[in-house]
């Protein structure tokens, strides 16, 4: 009973042979087939709850307009479209928006639709402290008119109220359902989908169902969603090349992989990368409260090259933080500060740091090639960057407790007043010094105060902080999405990162 | 052996008592800003104030403990402060997908390193030699690299099986196969490797003893000799090495997961951590706990059966 070298490995491989024949037949299956009325996505992000409440916008956003709707539809290109609401109007001071709703909607648990039902979710939505409330801060209060109209009555006039309604302060859930345990696993919404909770594993997987009875067929193209939660990148490559995800989002190295799998690629801009330069009254780093050394440091930079090698050219150079969807953008801004080591230096010895300074950055874990690259590009025009790790947790909190006089970031570009509180205002998140000046508060009131022409003024505010150099922008760098083509069509969200549910369709 | 069992249950439980504490103590200072990375970015601080008051993070450390264990008594762990789900229901949800994983494997590894570890022993030769080399090379190579290459081949380019799992629940038998097969075999070759090399040691070792040349000179057959005295003797080693492997791997498979997308424990221990998710890393850390400590007494108890010198008066 002797077996020699040849006879066992014959054995080894005839076993493995069966096994893989065995289990190929099990699993083949799933992914072939053209024509599909099923949709599966790969997000990035799971939920916190499914309370409406407690959404928040951009990856979130898939996950809860399955199951519930807003009442404004954001359409892909940006503008906004009826859905819950038929009509919006704001008062002569724009202090009082009065929002028509429609009549013939009911929750999936057969409550109905209506003023009452929107007055509760939107007071739920202030008072539940989800991630996104401070887009309901302007928001003092919420009245019933009729049957189907609501005021909604502003603390003071806000640009963005549209589109914070077509997004989470927007999303509308049943008013039997809002605070309670339930909500905050199972949804229930008027949305084109239903959660099928017994498919659906939290952080794993969630399934929806065609909604029978939803009012606008037009927005449910399929008879089952999937959306699996793949965190990891490589994960959600081998899937989407696999066949076993649809759609997913991936990063330039990635896609290579998935473009060489003949998946379509949908890119767009939804971020700018780039350093915010917070301490511009110089009260920890007092070289930075010299224009002439924040523009120093733009000029330090090579974007073409910062661009080819950290994101392999997905992106389009730039110098502002305003979007190319958004009014405020500025073409001419994008080449503001040219690539230009010798008027970075000479600016630097203008402002009296011939011998440079020292700049202390936060490092986020991953973006390690990202620093050396701005470390090296700074210390060619003499500024020394001394790094300064910091744990993904802190990074955020660190950021808006001033603790670092400049940092890098990448920043989604919102409408034009989202991005003045983002990163601009006084009082904005990102602001931490609070600097401003009164020439820029102007601007940003006539934002504020501006109706319909607000988006146009903020055009100003672009130019003041792109000459100010209040940041040192790079690029807007792409979303590098992808999808199997022959079985799903998909448009790009303008200003989110990832496609809402209602932008896929079957391919035709 | 009731007292032995009971007096091993005892020092489990004082384990675990010692192990919460730490961790809950452990979590406290390694994990801040709970309520500002719930929230997100863009939350005032007056929203993160009144989240911190919601989940009590504005307690002491010592009244927030006590509440858990309270709680924990009863049964109850509680909610994930990020998801929002029961932490009995998140983990039993993935409990079984992790098991499933780590239990095939080591079954798989305990065979396969049985035949293989006895005939590099007893043949010697060719079969020794290559023992030793995979042995270093299994070392060598980590199970994720060789799980991205099995993807790589056998997921993308061959389609035989899923690229990441496709168990749900309600899954069928054959969609757990599948889907468990990659990241089994890729357990199965690192663990093996070690496993028949401690094997082969314990077993050479067994058979250089003097007893195994009395029995051979009183003419019992070679095959009763190997398996019914040799092997006993020698199994001790190989099922330590195989506790300490389940063990290892409870914690290893956790990078296996998130390449195969498989919806188990090691996602949601790494997820909860790193987000300093108190309530679902001390249910975590608990149910590990448990299970570690039931391995260990099971091996001892078979140990015992196995080869009567060791078991416990």
């Amino acid at each position: 009973m002797k077996f020699g070298p040849r006879a066992t490995s014959v054995a080894i491989l005839a076993a493995a042979a069966v096994a893989l024949s065995g289990c190929a037949s099990s699993s083949g299956g799933s992914s072939s087939g053209a024509a599909t009325d099923t949709l599966t996505i790969g997000s990035l992000s799971n939920i916190t709850s499914f309370d409406p409440a407690q959404a928040h916008l951009g990856h979130q956003m898939p996950l809860y307009q399955a199951a519930y709707d807003t009442l404004i539809l954001r359409k892909p290109d940006g503008s906004f479209a009826p859905m819950l609401a038929t009509e919006w109007k704001y008062n002569e001071d724009n202090t009082v928006l009065t929002v028509d709703l429609r009549d013939d909607v009911t929750f999936t648990d057969g409550e109905k639709f209506d003023a009452e039902a929107a007055k509760a979710n939107l007071d739920h939505f202030k008072s539940a402290n989800g991630p996104d409330a401070a887009q309901g801060g302007s928001i003092s209060s919420v009245d019933v008119v009729d049957e189907d109209t609501i005021d909604i009555t502003l603390s003071a006039a806000d640009p963005a109220m549209e589109y914070y309604l077509s997004q989470v302060p927007g999303l509308m859930g049943s008013p039997k359902a809002l605070g309670t345990e339930e909500v905050k696993t199972v949804p229930v919404g008027s949305g084109p989908y239903v959660l099928d909770a017994k498919a659906s594993v939290n952080g794993s997987q969630f399934v929806y169902t065609a909604n029978k009875d939803y009012w606008n067929k037009d927005l449910q193209k399929f008879s089952k969603v999937t959306i699996k939660i793949l965190a990891d990148v490589t994960a959600r490559t081998n899937a989407v090349v696999s066949g076993q995800v649809d759609a997913v989002l991936l990063d330039a190295k990635n896609g290579k992989q998935a473009e060489g799998a003949g998946l379509e690629q949908v890119s767009y801009p939804v971020d700018w990368n780039g350093l915010f330069l917070f301490d511009r009254d110089g009260k920890n780093t007092p070289a930075l409260a010299d224009v002439r050394v924040r523009q120093a440091i733009n000029y330090a930079f090579d974007r073409e090259t910062m661009l080819e090698q950290l994101s392999l050219g997905h992106g389009e150079v730039t110098a502002q933080i305003f979007g190319k969807t958004t009014d405020a953008y500025i073409p001419e801004l994008d080449d503001a500060y040219a690539y230009d080591p010798a008027k970075a230096k000479s600016l630097l010895a203008e402002a009296g740091y011939a011998d440079g300074f020292e700049l202390t950055l936060p490092i986020l874990p991953g973006t390690e090639a990202i620093m050396a690259m701005v470390q090296q590009q700074m210390a060619d025009v003499g500024i020394t960057v001394k790094q300064e790790a910091v744990p993904q947790a802190n990074y955020v909190t660190d950021l808006q407790a001033a603790k670092y006089s400049a940092a890098w970031f990448s920043v989604f570009q919102g409408e034009p007043w989202v991005a003045i509180k983002q990163a601009i205002g006084p009082q904005a998140a990102y602001n931490p010094f609070k600097t401003t000046t009164p020439e820029l508060q102007e601007a940003i009131d006539a934002v504020q105060f501006g109706g319909d022409e607000s988006g146009e003024l903020a055009k100003k505010v672009n130019q003041y902080v792109t000459d100010e150099a209040w940041f040192a922008p790079w690029y807007r760098i792409d979303q590098m999405f992808y999808v199997d083509g022959t079985k799903i069509a998909v448009e790009p969200q303008a200003q989110q990162a990832i496609p809402s549910i209602y932008n896929y369709a079957p391919a035709s | 052996m009731v007292t032995f069992i009971l007096k091993r249950i005892g020092s489990g439980l004082v384990v675990l008592a010692a192990i919460s504490c730490l961790t809950f103590f452990l979590l406290y200072f390694s994990s801040t800003n709970i309520a500002r990375n719930i929230l997100g970015e863009y939350a005032t601080p007056e929203q993160v104030a009144a989240k911190q008051a919601e989940l009590g993070l504005d307690q002491p450390i010592f009244s927030r403990f006590l509440a858990w264990v309270a709680e924990a008594l009863t049964g109850n762990f509680g909610t994930s402060w990020f998801t929002n789900e029961s932490v009995v229901q998140a983990i039993s949800n993935r409990l079984p997908v992790t098991l499933a994983l780590v239990v095939t494997s080591i079954v798989i590894i305990a065979i396969l390193s049985t035949l293989i570890g006895v005939a590099a022993a007893v043949k010697r030769g060719w079969i020794d030699r290559a023992v030793q080399i995979a042995a270093v090379i299994g070392d060598a190579i980590p199970n994720f690299v060789l799980a991205i290459v099995f993807v790589t081949i056998f997921a993308i380019q061959l389609g035989f099986f899923p690229a990441t799992s496709s168990i749900q629940p309600g899954a069928d038998g054959g969609a757990w196969v599948a889907s468990l097969t990659l990241p089994v075999i890729a357990l199965v070759i690192s663990g093996l490797t070690s496993g028949a090399q401690q094997v082969r040691s314990a077993v050479i070792k067994q058979l250089e003893k003097d007893y195994v040349r009395t029995l051979r000179s009183r003419g019992i057959s070679e095959g009763v000799i190997l398996f019914k005295h040799v092997l006993r003797s020698a199994a001790p080693a190989g099922l330590t090495v195989l506790s300490l492997q389940f063990i290892g791997m409870l914690g290893g498979v956790v990078i296996i997961e998130q390449i195969f997308a498989l919806p188990g424990m090691g996602a949601l221990a790494v997820q909860s951590t790193t987000l300093g998710d108190t309530p679902l890393v001390m249910g975590v850390v608990l149910y590990t706990v448990i299970i570690v400590i039931l391995v260990n007494l099971l091996v001892d108890l078979a140990n015992g059966w196995l080869n009567p010198k060791v078991r416990v008066s």
